[in-house]
């Protein structure tokens, strides 16, 4: 199975590795733990854990993990989705996976482009920068996911990056122990298609520049209090570390509770 | 004593300031004049934090000349040192014996060895500083917050001074955090109780656990050589060869920090100790 079949300097690796790394050191069952993936570099991924995987069609992997947690709900749930696939294609999927709050895992693996496919634009795409159906630059104005799944109704919101792997890491933990819906944009990267027509380097580069583009709300990002939304808005670069948190009724709770089932 | 200079002297993050806002809030309590001034904002920087207080019926500047003081109060080793010129003949130098090496101190990154001197104590008796070693940190530990060593020193300085133990426990109470108050009283105590050391204080610091060595072990088959471990090691440990693969071409300068691990995107790169298990 190995090497994997990611370009060379792709930061997606980096953000498997973290969740794996997660999921270690909670000492979750690798039995117990399924994880759901869509169609897209990040999707793939999911072919090459350990885990009951289930791949399922493009954009509609909460949709099967919504299923699956509702059939299975004693089973650690993650879905691993690109941006692509969990906002474009998948985006009603998405947001109705938030408002139900239903117990997931929700790691997006932002790249800002359709990298299998051919370097497309996507939803996340930057405004004005160059894809392959942008040749001139990107007109339209992109997709702020943790500000999206906030609107929606998720429970746990918060965005990380592939070159803070150790912070990563904790944030993948916070994310598993929530109960409810649980979202992380991790901003990942993509030297081969957006990196190339954007002039930003190679692998290297493209991770370094992350720092550039962001803050961190805080040093131990996980254990801070969460961000205002209004600082979400007004916020100079991308915001990064736990950026919302709330308690709300599980869905899969109140759904048993109303079939008059305790819960397993 | 109704009149006096005090020095206190310290690394960021311990305490310095607190200690000087107690002090001066005692002087005030006991209705004399107090000014103080302080050079503070370095604690981010692991940097040098000191403050000047001065009290007596009226105090005219806020700053303690050299040869000055009647006491320094320090929470480092080194710091006690580089201020003791401050003292006048036959003050109290208050000091906590640890040692905080300075990150520009440290010589090598792989064993954590430092550039730390040892340092003598200056000469005491006759017209030299009388010299208290307070094992502060220590002494905090135990009373149940680590970080009010500060609050162990003014125990120990608040016994050369006129102002009644119930006056520091009254300024303790009104500008400690409410959830500390009681342990920082513990640890007022403690200093106030506090035998000195004997001399000397300890010696240079050595590294922690001896010198240790890591390995470095590249599985070359999924290596995609993206450069990123090379880039990324402080260390400039990695190298590319002709193939565009990783090599491991300076292993004896690696730290263990594990970073070209933690960013390998094809998990091709595993940091052990050496002697320890390496799985490759």
């Amino acid at each position: 199975m190995m090497p994997h079949i990611l370009c060379p300097g792709c930061g997606h690796g980096i953000v498997l590795q973290a969740l794996l790394r997660a999921v270690a050191s909670l000492e979750l069952d690798p039995d117990r733990v399924a994880v759901v993936a869509g169609i897209g570099c990040s999707s793939r991924l999911a072919g090459y854990v350990d885990f009951c995987t289930l791949h399922a069609t493009h954009g509609r992997a909460p949709a099967f993990a919504t299923g699956l947690k509702l059939a299975r709900p004693e089973l650690t749930v993650i879905v691993i989705t690109g941006d692509g696939d969990g906002l474009a294609i998948g985006g009603n999927h998405l947001i109705h996976a938030a408002r139900r709050n239903i117990d997931l895992l929700c790691l997006l693996f932002n790249n800002a482009v359709y990298g299998m496919t051919g370097g497309q634009v996507a939803p996340t795409t930057p405004q004005g920068s160059r894809a392959t159906t942008a040749p001139r630059g990107n007109p339209e104005p992109p997709f702020d996911a943790c500000r999206l799944m906030i609107a929606a109704g998720a429970t746990f919101v918060a965005r990380g990056l592939a070159y803070e792997p150790l912070t990563l890491q904790h944030l993948c933990m916070e994310g598993l122990r929530h109960p409810g819906f649980a979202f992380i944009d991790v901003l990942s990267d993509c030297p081969e298609f957006f990196g190339r027509y954007n002039r930003l380097g190679r692998g290297p580069e493209m991770l370094l520049s992350q720092k550039r583009r962001t803050t961190a709300v805080g040093p131990l990002l996980a254990r801070k209090p969460a961000l205002e939304g209004a600082q979400v808005a007004t916020a100079p670069a991308l915001p990064t570390g736990v950026l919302h948190r709330e308690t709300r009724p599980e869905f899969t709770r109140l759904l048993l509770a109303q079939q008059g089932e305790g819960f397993p | 004593m109704s009149e006096g200079s005090v020095l206190i002297v310290g690394v960021g993050g311990q305490g310095v300031l607190l200690a000087s806002d107690l002090l001066a809030t005692v002087c005030l309590d006991a209705g004399l004049d107090v000014k103080k001034s302080e050079v503070h904002g370095m604690a981010q920087r692991g940097g040098v934090v000191i403050s000047h207080v001065r009290f007596g019926a009226w105090v005219h500047s806020p700053l303690v000349e050299e040869g000055q003081a009647d006491a320094l109060v320090a929470l480092e080793w080194a710091e006690a040192l580089r201020w003791s010129a401050f003292l006048r003949p036959g003050g109290a130098l208050i000091v906590d014996p640890v040692q905080i090496v300075p990150p520009a101190a440290c010589a090598d990154r792989r064993t954590w060895t430092s550039r730390y001197p040892p340092m003598d104590p200056p000469s005491t008796g006759g017209r030299g500083p009388q010299l208290c070693l307070i094992p502060a940190q220590a002494l905090a530990k135990a009373a149940g917050v680590a970080r009010a060593a500060n609050v162990v020193l003014l125990g120990a300085l608040s016994t050369r001074l006129d102002f009644p133990p119930a006056a520091w426990e009254e300024a303790i109470r009104r500008l400690v955090p409410a959830a500390v108050v009681e342990a920082n009283l513990r640890a007022f105590a403690a200093g106030r109780d506090a035998d000195p050391l004997p001399l000397p204080p300890p010696g240079p610091r050595v590294a922690p656990g001896g010198e240790r060595r890591f390995a470095v072990a590249v599985v070359s088959a999924w290596c995609k050589g993206c450069d990123i471990c090379v880039r990324i090691c402080p260390q400039d440990c990695l190298r590319l060869d002709s193939l565009g693969l990783v090599r491991v071409t300076a292993p004896e300068r690696c730290t263990g920090c594990r970073l070209c691990e933690l960013l390998c995107p094809d998990f091709a790169i595993t940091v052990g100790e050496e002697g320890g298990a390496v799985v490759v």
